[in-house]
């Protein structure tokens, strides 16, 4: 975390907490070290390419309002909120901030791993411009705050990930910032934590503070944000209403994804695939509830797996099967047409027949993240199945949540109901969905 | 230069935070813990008294015995680790603070100035070191063999023919003590400066942290820390005695042994310079410093 007093009091006079005009960032590539030396005492420079990492940014915040950034890794959000905090410089244009900026960047940002968490507290604080009455003052409820106990004696360098988080939000917290710039650091840490961070920084808004944040998880957006502005290599591509931003984005990303994917997944040989090879597959692919081909779906939302085959060989009881895998391995799911209530058994298929095989879901019940289709081809006919066609991890598809009301790996359908008493009343609320 | 002791100044707190830090680092950490800022310049004493004084027999002056030339090394071995530590880690404190660096906004300037406090503050460890051996050659009587040592004073013409033994230079204790926080301070911000300029350009040739090892090596044995004065005048005909003209780091290191050996003020010629130099020096390196400071969290 940081802060900084503004000088600037033409944005304290206004109502905006923060205005950027026309900002953009460039960051020098050398192709060689030595060359950044000759430019700083030789003339003829610039001997360096330019990257503009952020470029013709305007933002106006207004005071009290929470403002989203969403984008792509490598889109620039991450630079921004660094200019915004004041730890870069802009190469063209001006920030204004007006009040106490504190910033919860990257993990253990602002940390000395040597130190302890003690010092550390102390380190920042003296960072972030307090007296030493403040310090101590404030120091037993920040280490409250961050429940790490004995932990707090030892170097930072120690802790987890968690530990790190705790730390740094109950520094950023305690600062009594204006504006307060987060960095996807709510991501990490255990749930219990994150309710309180949450908390927090609710109260933090009711009291008319301005937060602005850079976050992946679109549920949060949604929920929090007034104005969420989506940047894209670096420029403002949309800003507005939450709602709007957030589906525009959630759009962009499956096409990103199916550009993306669809490019990985035309490497045919890329993946291991086995079998004796009777019946050959010629095609698969997934299409989403509109029927369109794609490798990006929503949770919540239908999806079809289509198998086309041709034979070559006259085959007794072949199966064609599907097994779904999360990218860690995870294997999540395995069917096939034979395995049911109702099964569609083949007896044979002869040489020279053609086909379509189709598994339809209707509704994807996994939540965000990347997964793995293999499907499967056995000959049933003997004792144990032999593969006729297996194709591992065939095609990669991701799945995005953009409604984010579960967490985990699958979406279970639920109903809730509370039943409230008190007194002689009874009062019972449900939700079915 | 006054922008960067402004910037100091206001972040004195944290200043304190970090020398307080290092200071515990150095001592806490160790199992010897405070012990070493006594032990390391002994041990090292030991070792060039052994190899300058006993193997080579450098000659101090036909009069000085063992133990007086000790003191001399040793005064010359207190300041010169400080000097050389503080330089050495100067370069590459952006380096390792680049965490603070680039992702809050940090008084940078506070880095090379904690690693300088810190080490004066050693240093201050080990000079009573030195003023009790200075005290107890005192009570013992033995302080012949300082007449003709070094000192400025003794620095005859340049062809290092004659040798002026100056005026009678025993070791003694004075009121010239006073001078020692003007010498301190005086090399404080000789120190701060080269470490705000080594500190910078080593982010534009990461190679500067490996130069400067060997520079202050180099460095050190073209002061005279380990052996007289008159050699350096009197080798080869006088023809490397320029190298005193031009060290600043010499200048100061005589002066201290002025005030700490010899109980004398310390000389103006020597001094005056060197204080002028330590100015120049921090005017320059805090200037490179401030003039790059926005682009540190781009060149780390």
């Amino acid at each position: 975390m940081s802060a900084k007093k503004s000088t600037h009091t033409d944005a304290e006079r206004s109502t905006s907490a923060v205005v950027a005009k026309d900002v953009g960032k460039a960051y020098e590539i050398y192709d060689k070290p030595i060359h950044r030396l000759y430019d700083l005492i030789l003339p003829g420079g610039p001997r360096c390419r330019h990257f503009w990492a952020v470029r013709n940014v305007y933002l106006d915040v207004p005071h009290g309002s929470t403002v989203g950034i969403v984008g792509e890794n490598g889109a620039g959000k991450s630079t921004l909120l660094k200019l915004l905090t004041g730890v870069t410089q802009p190469t063209t244009g001006t920030i204004q901030t007006s009040g106490r900026v504190a910033s919860l960047l990257e993990l253990g940002a602002g940390f000395h791993p040597e130190f302890s968490g003690r010092d550390n507290i102390f380190l920042n604080c003296s960072i972030l411009g307090m007296s030493e009455e403040e310090i101590e003052e404030r120091f037993e409820s920040i280490v409250t705050f961050s429940e790490l106990g004995e932990f707090i004696d030892r170097p930072v360098k120690t802790y987890s990930s968690g530990m790190y988080v705790r730390l740094g939000f109950s520094v950023a917290s305690s600062v009594d910032p204006d504006i307060l710039l987060i960095d996807e650091a709510l991501s990490v840490g255990d749930e219990h934590f994150k309710s309180k961070c949450v908390n927090w920084l609710n109260e933090f808004r009711e009291q008319g503070k301005t937060t602005i944040f850079v976050s992946h998880d679109l549920g949060a957006v949604r929920s929090m944000c007034q104005h969420v502005v989506m940047l894209d290599r670096g420029e403002i591509i949309e800003q507005g209403d939450a709602e709007t931003v957030a589906d525009a984005y959630l759009k962009r990303m499956k096409e990103r994804g199916n550009e993306r994917l669809s490019m990985m997944n035309r490497g045919e040989t890329e993946y291991p695939c086995w079998g004796t090879g009777e019946i050959e597959i010629t095609a698969m692919g997934m299409f989403d509830a509109a029927d369109e081909a794609a490798h990006v779906f929503e949770t919540g939302k239908a999806f079809v797996v289509r198998l086309e085959y041709k034979a070559l060989l006259d085959t007794q009881r072949p199966v064609f099967g599907l097994g779904i895998y999360r990218s860690d391995g995870t294997y999540v799911n395995g069917s096939n047409h034979n395995w049911r209530d109702t099964p569609i058994e083949i007896e044979e298929i002869r040489a020279g027949e053609e086909g379509t095989v189709e598994m339809s879901f209707d509704s994807m019940p996994l939540l965000g993240g990347q997964y793995y289709l293999t499907t499967f081809l056995y000959d049933h006919s003997k004792a144990s199945p032999t593969a006729i066609d297996h194709r591992e991890h065939a095609l990669t598809f991701e799945v995005i949540d953009g409604a984010q009301h579960q967490h985990g790996l699958l979406y279970l359908p639920t109903r809730w109901r509370m039943e409230r008493r008190e007194g002689g009343e009874v009062s019972t609320t449900e939700s079915l969905s | 230069m006054f922008g960067t002791l402004r910037d100091l100044y206001a972040h004195r707190r944290l200043l304190r935070e970090f020398v307080v830090r290092d200071l515990k680092a150095r001592y806490v950490g160790s199992s010897m813990g405070f012990f070493w800022s006594v032990v390391f310049p002994l041990l090292n004493l030991a070792v060039y008294f052994f190899v300058f004084r006993l193997i080579m027999e450098v000659r101090f002056g036909d009069k000085m015995s063992p133990e007086a030339s000790a003191m001399w090394m040793l005064a010359g071995i207190t300041v010169w680790t400080a000097f050389a530590e503080t330089i050495s880690r100067s370069t590459n404190c952006l380096v390792e603070n680049s965490n603070l660096i680039q992702k809050v906004v940090f008084p940078s300037e506070v880095l090379p100035a904690f690693l300088t406090v810190s080490s004066l503050i050693n240093m201050m460890i080990g000079i009573p070191l030195v003023l009790l051996g200075v005290g107890f050659f005192i009570l013992r009587g033995d302080t012949a063999g300082f007449v003709e040592t070094a000192s400025l004073a003794s620095i005859g013409p340049l062809d290092g023919q004659i040798i002026d033994p100056g005026p009678d230079r025993t070791l003694r204790w004075g009121v010239s003590m006073i001078c020692l926080p003007v010498l301190m301070l005086g090399q404080g911000v000789f120190t701060l400066g080269l470490g705000y300029f080594l500190s910078t350009l080593n982010l534009f040739l990461r190679d500067t942290y490996h130069l400067v090892g060997v520079m202050v090596t180099f460095w050190m044995f073209g002061t005279p820390i380990f052996y007289p004065v008159q050699l350096v005048e009197q080798a080869r005909g006088g023809q490397f005695a320029f190298i005193l003209d031009v060290n600043p780091m010499h200048w100061l290191i005589e002066s201290y042994r002025e005030v700490l050996l010899f109980g004398s003020w310390p000389q103006l010629e020597l001094i005056g310079p060197f204080l002028l130099v330590a100015v120049g020096t921090f005017a320059l390196g805090s200037a490179f410093f401030r003039s790059q400071k926005a682009r540190f969290p781009d060149l780390l």
